[in-house]
């Protein structure tokens, strides 16, 4: 797990994927009837080998989490349908341009930026769980400079991640897809001091440590005596049980909505 | 010794307190929080750690290479241990001492690309715009977004590129986009919310006084400010350059003397009204932006102590002008060859020769369309009293196209070639404007680097074919080079950390820090243990 920690601390918080550099704007990306149409396309022809919703079976790939690692542009989506992927099981299509952008749209909703495909859920009602005291989200996040400073700023999390990872960050925190090198760690200097915090970007020369006031040590190794890290995520584990299906949902609403970018009357809010 | 005693006591950086108007008046120290680090524009420290005498020990500390970075022009903020610098629609912190990226910001879906000169620090943020005109406020300390406020549409031809200056809780932004055709504007915005606060535009509507000086196109006019400027508290006055009017090398359709392009204005901070404004390229036709630093000195004059702002301009002369009320004072030249002028009158007004329009078959006239000097950051030495100046001695063939002039279009009504030429770095005498000294560089006349100046008596620069260099402040004789291996293309500055004196710079794709040598200890990698 740690191994592939290291990978995603290269990405940029705010902007993990490359892929909408390259984002098309065809008109059925977002729509909601595209990715309805797309839907029912991709449960008759392809669900058989990636699963009804394209997390993966015994022939094909769980696509969202492949996009994390091979994120592809619009077209490219459609030249993958439409070709397929020779020397391997992904077979090319013969359905019309239409046919194909309406699985495209299904598959951008799938593994696109959340605020860029509709959503299910109340997005107010979300807001209310999100700045609650039952989730406390606020005591660790930050949304548009209110909330903790320990974790990722989320002002832009429905910008940069498909629902289904901002989804499983917060019912499957730790899992190696969202890990994103942020160390629970009490650090012990030489001069006694002891510091607590989230450790980033360490090395064996420097250490860089959020304490839980959000101030920044850098914090050269050299004076550390002794370094403990937390092997777990400091995110809560148990909000899978704690928040109810329809208070998951809306926060699922209220999460994606977030966004650095406005809207320009793309999918829903 | 010292050293001994430092690495007891600073052992750890707690990244403390917030930027307020006061550490920003007190210009360079151990931080450098501003694009020139000091409000008068100097780019000057009173470090004095690196010496003329040591500056031969200087080493690469480290270097941060910015990622997809392939031309920056970002010159770096530092605020207690913290360096922040710029790429297109990014910013990233490092760590000061050891060039590891603390965070960093993108916002990949701007809708343009392009240049951008850097950030700017107050209060417990960090300001960039963005190439679609967003003034962004971010944590200093997680990067987390605070806000980020469109103050200018992308669809009017208008982008961003300059560091925003920060005075009195005002975010001063200006506006790029002049060679396509748009209406530039200089724009006040709080700090706290992002909102406008005033807006000065620097081509009059039609109607309003100056608009007399325009053909009909004056709604396309240019005289972008594409730089940011300096400021006076005491005055609490802005000095903000403008750049070409629009279409730059077709004079014909915007007869008269296209005010206030290639121009300096002095606005007041509070209200952005114009207080005065000098235009030094009165028509023109050659693309001379005055984006080159106001440099506010006080310094004698003829005889008489006064309040100056120094300006070295595009067109090939070096102006000094009373700050307080704009007169012109005196202009001596730049550059050896200037063809275009027989010299500048006694109102300032330059001496135009004859024939020196951009034509169909071309026009050869010097300088080149790139300037006797640009936007690179100059540097004024109060331990010298000389200011430094990187000139280009070039000269260029200008054309003029008959198209019909179309705004937003990417038509600058022509075209001009920069050909060979040679980058000197140059002393002057502010008292004068007589050289003092130069040093002569090797390149093809392609670096935008500028200087920064110390007490230790040395001045870094950059030359021509990406090696920085330390020069002695008084006499220009080299002290140090380091080839980068790369194009330079953004101005330098020195801070300190652990009581360590740095200098750093951006090149095209990287950021180098240098300081002077000292032995690895080697390090002991500390106990570190797991817990479930
Ligand atoms: C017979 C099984 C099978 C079927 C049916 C199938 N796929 Fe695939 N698909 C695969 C496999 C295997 C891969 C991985 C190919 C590789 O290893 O590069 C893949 C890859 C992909 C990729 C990722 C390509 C990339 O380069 O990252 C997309 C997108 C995709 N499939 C979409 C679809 C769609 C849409 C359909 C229905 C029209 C479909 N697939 C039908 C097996 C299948
Ligand atoms: C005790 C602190 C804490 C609380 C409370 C907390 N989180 Fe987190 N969260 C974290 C940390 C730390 C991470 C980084 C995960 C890692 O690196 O292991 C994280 C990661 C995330 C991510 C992934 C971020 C990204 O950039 O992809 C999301 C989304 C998220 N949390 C949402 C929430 C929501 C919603 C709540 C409330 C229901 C919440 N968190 C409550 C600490 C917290």
């Amino acid at each position: 797990m740690r191994a592939i920690a290291v990978v995603f601390l290269t990405v940029p918080l705010l902007a993990q994927h490359g892929r909408y550099l390259s984002d098309s704007h065809h008109p059925s990306i977002g729509n909601p009837e595209a990715i309805a149409a797309g839907t029912k396309l991709f449960m008759g022809s392809c669900a058989g080998c990636h699963g009804p919703d394209g997390g993966g079976g015994a022939r094909g790939p769980n696509l969202v989490r492949r996009s994390l690692w091979h994120p592809l542009s619009d077209e490219a989506i459609f030249q993958v349908i439409r070709k397929g992927v020779p020397g391997t099981d992904m077979p090319p299509t013969k359905l019309t341009d239409d046919q194909t952008w309406n699985l495209v749209a299904f598959i951008h909703a799938l593994t696109g930026p959340a605020s860029t495909n509709p959503v299910p859920g109340d997005a107010a009602a979300g807001k209310a769980v999100y700045w609650g005291a039952k989730a406390g989200c606020a005591n660790c996040h930050a949304i548009r400079g209110q909330g903790g400073k320990t974790a990722p700023d989320l002002s832009n999390v429905g910008g940069s991640r498909p629902l289904a990872v901002i989804r499983e960050s917060i019912v499957e925190p730790g899992k190696d897809l969202t890990y994103l090198g942020n160390e629970a760690a009490v650090v012990e200097l030489k001069d006694g001091r002891t510091l607590r915090g989230v450790a980033k970007n360490r090395s064996n020369y420097s250490l860089q440590l959020v304490d839980g006031t959000g101030r920044l040590h850098l914090l050269r190794m050299s004076d550390v005596k002794e370094l403990t890290l937390q092997e777990t995520t400091a995110m809560p584990v148990d909000y899978g049980t704690r928040l109810s299906r329809t208070e998951l949902r809306d926060l699922l609403a209220y999460l994606a909505a977030q966004d650095i970018r406005p809207a320009e009357g793309k999918g829903s809010k | 010794m010292r050293r001994t005693i430092l690495a007891g006591v600073v052992i750890c950086l707690g990244v403390v307190g917030q930027v307020r108007h006061e550490d920003v008046m007190k210009g360079a120290g151990e931080n450098w929080l501003t694009y020139a680090g000091t409000y008068a524009g100097w780019r000057y420290s009173p470090l004095n750690q690196i010496t003329a005498e040591n500056a031969k020990n200087m080493v690469p500390k480290w270097v941060y290479h910015v990622p997809g970075a392939r031309g920056l022009r970002s010159s770096p903020i530092v605020y207690q241990g913290v360096m922040y610098i710029t790429n297109t629609n990014s910013v990233y912190a490092i760590d000061a001492r050891s060039g590891r990226l603390v965070w960093q910001y993108a916002d990949p879906r701007a809708q343009k690309g392009g240049v951008n000169r850097g950030a700017a620090i107050w209060g417990e943020r960090v300001y960039f715009t963005t190439s679609d005109n967003y003034l962004v406020a971010l944590d200093r300390q997680t990067g987390g977004l605070i806000f980020n406020k469109k103050f200018a549409d992308v669809e009017k031809g208008t982008t961003s590129t300059s560091a925003p200056v920060i005075a009195k809780g005002k975010v001063i932004v200006g506006s790029a986009g002049g060679d396509s055709g748009m209406r530039g504007f200089i724009m006040a915005l709080s700090a706290e919310t992002g909102a406008e606060l005033w807006k000065t535009y620097t081509v009059p509507a039609k109607g309003e006084k100056g608009a007399e000086t325009w053909g009909d196109l004056i709604e396309w006019g240019g005289g972008a400010a594409w730089l940011s400027g300096t400021y006076d508290a005491e005055l609490n006055t802005l000095y903000w350059t403008t750049g070409n009017p629009w279409p730059d090398y077709n004079g014909g359709v915007r007869q008269g003397d296209n005010l206030y392009t290639c121009s300096l204005l002095a606005l007041d901070l509070d209200t952005g009204k114009m207080k005065w404004h000098f235009q030094f390229t009165p028509h023109d036709t050659h693309d001379w932006d005055a984006q080159s630093w106001p440099m506010l000195v006080d310094t004698e004059i003829r005889g008489q102590k006064r309040k100056v702002v120094l300006h070295a301009n595009r067109n090939g002369y070096f102006y000094a002008l009373d700050r307080v009320t704009g007169e012109f004072l005196r202009a001596t030249p730049l550059i050896d060859k200037i063809t275009w002028a027989k010299g500048v009158d006694d109102k300032g007004r330059p001496i135009q020769l004859p024939n020196i329009e951009p034509t169909a078959t071309g026009n050869w006239i010097c300088p080149s369309v790139k300037g006797a000097t640009n936007w690179m950051g100059q540097s004024y030495n109060p331990g010298t009293g000389l200011l430094y100046v990187l000139t280009l001695e070039q000269c260029g063939m200008y054309f003029r196209s008959s198209q019909e002039p179309q705004p937003m279009k990417n038509f600058s009504g022509g075209g001009a070639t920069e050909e060979g030429g040679q980058v000197v770095l140059r002393a002057l005498d502010p008292k004068t404007g007589n050289r003092v000294w130069e040093y002569p560089m090797t390149g093809a006349g392609r670096m935008w680097t500028g200087t920064v100046s110390t007490a230790g008596g040395v001045i870094f620069s950059g030359d021509d074919d990406g090696h920085m260099v330390g020069l002695d402040a008084r006499s220009g004789k080299n002290l140090w080079y380091f080839n980068t291996g790369e194009l330079l293309t953004a101005s330098p500055i020195t801070y300190a950390v652990d009581g360590k004196q740095y200098v750093a710079v951006a090149s095209a794709t990287a950021v180098f820090a240098f300081g002077l040598f000292e032995p690895a200890s080697g390090v002991e990698p500390p106990v570190v243990r797991m817990k479930k």
